[in-house]
């Protein structure tokens, strides 16, 4: 019963968090300056007739009374219609899932890498010396606090400009992706890693690791059976932080690297005011992140039922 | 012929351009065409085409109508008249022209045996399909609407020759219909609806639009039957090189020019100064197209004050010297301008004595106005207002150069007593402080074809807003002789008449410093080593690949 509770209770939640937020991105971009229909008609500074203006306005609602369009993009957005994109004439829905594959591939992998240079770097500075463990955490850290924008930069720098070995756009080959992964996962890995190595060497420190050892477990046993096990879950409990992260830092990867993606997107639609463009994607990202958020408390009540609940 | 116009267009650019003369010496500006007479042309490849400007929303330029479209449509659609080598106006799918006595009526015959990507016939019915299309507002032209704004109807009377019936006399229409925005293309495909032409535009132009592949690329594929308008190609075949051009759009410039190092792009644009410096000493080519129309300018607002007195407007630009500023900023690649018309039109005048630095003038000036006094922090004052400049500066139209110039200004004009305030805004609130008039000075870019943008920047009925607010006589300028001029140049049958005409114009503006000219419209590309042929362009100085292959 508590678990159905539980559900109900998330997805009303969800549901006004969603009209709230396409509420505030209503009134939001009808506060920025300038007519949305110079952005159909091409963008701020047209000189577009009156006419052309007109038929503009016609052709998107825009000449209804302000609250006829709340209602009427509310009601649009009840039946999953975001309506047409400005700039690119297209079904913003459509547009979405065209680029959508390569903002999850990207942050898919970027997850994966994040993690496994977590473990790495947490399990490997549990056996290093005291200078090696105080350099490491300072290259966490670095890591962690390194915008997106300017690692891109220097690994373009580093292994395109000045080595030659990977490809700072895509080709069309894989070796496209390995740059804006690396972007992506680095600052990432460098916080999952601060998360992990000291939850690590509290539980291979705990009576419970000290017990499997005594009963003859190797070490590498105790490491994969306890000390990962309890190690991850904090990780874990952050997995849906670090996905939006994810999705908010691609905005920036995917500009860097001139890749396809939501991110891409989403800039190039907010730099031409793309009003339904923009609204799309924030309230997709949103309904990302709640599910996301969702799912991982799942997952933590699954294991740990007593403990969400009290 | 188009390679005449490239090599002469070269020739020209030296001598208009005396400042920049040791620069294209030194850099490799002129060197594809004279690669392209010593290395044998290779057919085939593709090349890779990086540009930096945002992905266009419609392949087509008669909608909208923006730069970025006219450099890509530029390889697949032609238009009725081009620009020579001395910047004249020449046919193009135009054979030849014909103009009535009372200026009313503009006579086109085209050239014969000329096909659309599509097979259809180049007749005259597409000069008549196109204009329309222009001019239906379902088409929500912008550029080209302006372009054929005088025209009231067109009468295809043969098969090649239609007659285009004038509202006014208008001498700038062969200009106007140079540029891609009025480019003209199958009346078939404009029938399909603008949804689908925007996706593959139909031209006469030696590539097609083979896919677009929306936030990855523009694919362009050679067009077999290409015919080259002009009498004599040079070539045993009139199509092109290059077997295609991947147009990709990556818009951050480090990454761009990384691409370009590492051979993975063949072409960029939009180089930034400190990149094209780079790349000469790297061995890499560079085209320096300057944009036709205005020169980028500092327009002084003399609507309000301060600067509604002409006495304020000559004391700041006789407190700067921008030239310092320039050639550090710009690397020597920007050279400076001091006319209101960019260096490729023919009829622009320069004034340089007008913008020569004097500080004691500049003082004297300002005594002498009233702004006397200076407060505590320096800047002078008069009936306590301070001598404020609102600067409202486009992010977009503003390269980081350009800004950190305008800082440099923002810096000598407070010796002076000016204080400038800068504010970085994006293209919509820019646009947006201009329809306020919250400005006293602004620059704003106009790229148009001939001197007639003179009459859209300068004209006082260009001070009256459009529907959107927008008006393009930022400087306000309203001088009842000047309009009279503008409107007889503009009317004139008379190429001398024009000529002085518009001379006459320019001076009242300039000697009325209502303008701070800096440099022409900056438009530079990088190429690689394997790239050659690079030089021919458009009448907007968009270059065309049609003469360019790789080497390898």
């Amino acid at each position: 019963m508590g678990t159905l509770r539980w559900a109900a209770g998330r997805v009303g939640g969800a549901l006004v968090v969603l009209w709230l937020v396409a509420t505030a991105i209503f009134i939001g971009v009808r506060l920025i300056p300038g007519d949305p229909a110079e952005a159909i008609m091409g963008g701020p500074g047209s000189q577009a007739s009156a006419e052309a203006l007109a038929a503009a306005r016609a052709d998107y609602g825009l000449d209804e009374p302000l609250r006829v369009q709340y209602l009427m993009f509310l009601g649009k957005l009840l039946r999953l219609d975001f309506g047409t994109s400005y700039a690119l004439r297209d079904p913003v829905l459509g547009i979405m899932g065209q680029v959508l594959p390569q903002t999850i591939v990207l942050s898919l992998l970027a997850l994966l890498l994040a993690w496994v240079l977590a473990l790495v770097f947490a399990a490997a500075s549990l056996r290093a010396t005291r200078v090696g463990a105080v350099l490491g955490n300072a290259v966490e850290i670095i890591a962690a606090a390194v915008p997106h924008f300017w690692l891109g930069a220097v690994l373009i720098m580093v292994f395109s400009s000045t080595l030659g070995w990977l490809p700072a756009v895509d080709n069309g080959t894989g070796a496209g992706l390995v740059l804006p992964v690396l972007t992506l996962a680095l600052p990432l890995a460098g916080f999952l890693t601060q998360l992990m190595r000291d939850s690590l060497s509290t539980a291979l420190a705990s009576p419970f690791s000290l017990a499997a050892r005594a009963r003859g477990d190797s070490r590498l046993q105790v490491f994969w059976r306890h000390g990962l096990r309890h190690a991850a879950l904090p990780a874990l409990g952050m997995t849906g932080w670090a996905f939006s992260s994810l999705l908010s830092g691609a905005v920036v990867v995917e500009a860097v690297f001139a890749r396809p993606g939501l991110g891409r997107a989403l800039l190039s639609a907010v730099l031409s005011r793309d009003i339904p463009m923009v609204t799309g994607i924030a309230l997709f990202s949103a309904a990302i992140y709640m599910v996301v958020m969702a799912l991982t408390e799942g997952i933590e009540r699954a294991l740990h039922p007593a403990g969400v609940d009290s | 012929m188009q390679r005449t116009i490239r090599t002469r267009r070269l020739v020209t650019g030296t001598v208009a351009l005396p400042l920049a003369a040791a620069l294209l010496a030194g850099c490799s500006a002129s060197a594809p065409g004279e690669q392209a007479q010593d290395t044998a042309p290779v057919i085939g490849g593709t090349l890779v085409y990086a540009s930096g400007d945002a992905e266009p929303t419609c392949l087509d330029p008669h909608v909208g109508g923006n730069y970025p479209q006219a450099l890509v449509a530029s390889q697949y659609l032609e238009s009725l008249f081009t620009k020579d080598a001395a910047g004249q106006i020449v046919p193009w799918l135009a054979e030849s022209t014909e103009l009535s006595e009372d200026g009313l009526t503009r006579t086109i015959t085209l050239r014969d045996g000329i096909t659309f990507h599509d097979g259809s016939k180049l007749t005259s019915e597409a000069i008549k399909a196109n204009i329309e299309h222009l001019q239906n507002p379902d088409t929500k032209s912008s550029t080209g609407y302006l372009a054929v704004g005088k025209v009231l109807q067109v009468e295809p009377v043969d098969e090649l020759t239609a007659e285009l019936q004038l509202s006014a006399p208008d001498n700038a229409l062969l200009e106007s219909l140079s540029m891609p925005w009025s480019a003209i293309q199958s009346p078939d495909a404009l029938k399909r609806g603008q949804a689908v032409n925007c996706e593959a535009p139909v031209g006469t132009g030696p590539f097609k639009v083979e896919s677009w592949q929306h936030q990855q690329a523009v694919n362009l594929v050679r067009y077999e039957d290409y015919v080259l308008p002009a009498q004599d190609a040079g070539r045993e075949r009139d199509t092109a090189y290059l077997d295609g051009i991947t147009w990709r759009f990556i818009p951050e410039a480090a990454t761009r020019y990384a691409a370009l190092q590492s051979g993975e792009v063949h072409v960029i644009d939009n180089a930034q100064p400190d990149t094209i410096a780079s790349a000469e000493g790297a061995g890499l080519g560079h085209l320096d197209a300057p944009r036709p129309g205005a020169s980028n300018r500092i327009e002084l607002n003399s609507s309000k004050a301060p600067f509604d007195d002409a006495a304020v407007r000559e004391a700041f630009i006789r407190s700067l010297d921008v030239n310092a500023g320039i050639d550090s900023l710009f690397f020597g690649t920007a050279p400076r301008s001091y006319s209101l018309l960019s260096s490729v039109e023919p009829l622009g005048i320069a004034q340089e004595q007008l913008f020569s630095p004097d500080a004691a003038k500049a003082a004297q000036l300002l005594d002498d106005a009233g702004w006397g006094e200076r407060d505590a922090e320096g800047y002078r004052v008069k009936d306590g207002q301070r001598l404020s400049l609102d600067f409202p500066v486009s992010t977009n139209q503003s390269v980081p150069a350009e800004q950190s110039l305008f800082e440099q200004i923002q810096a000598s004009a407070k010796e002076a007593g000016f204080e400038v305030r800068i504010q970085l805004l994006d293209l919509s609130s820019w646009y947006g402080a201009l329809a306020e008039h919250k400005y006293n000075m602004v620059s704003a870019p106009y790229t148009k074809v001939g001197p007639s943008v003179l009459q859209v920047i300068f004209h006082s009925d260009s001070t009256t807003p459009a529907p959107s607010g927008y008006f393009a006589n930022n400087a306000q300028v309203t001088d009842d002789e000047l309009d009279d001029l503008l409107t007889r140049a503009g009317q004139t049958n008379d190429a001398a008449e024009r000529e002085q005409l518009y001379a006459q114009a320019q001076r009242i503006v300039l000697e009325g410093h209502y303008v701070l000219p800096l440099y022409d419209q900056q438009n530079h590309f990088l190429y690689g080593k394997d790239v050659a042929g690079m030089g021919a362009t458009t009448a907007v100085s968009s270059p065309i690949y049609y003469d360019v292959f790789l080497t390898n």
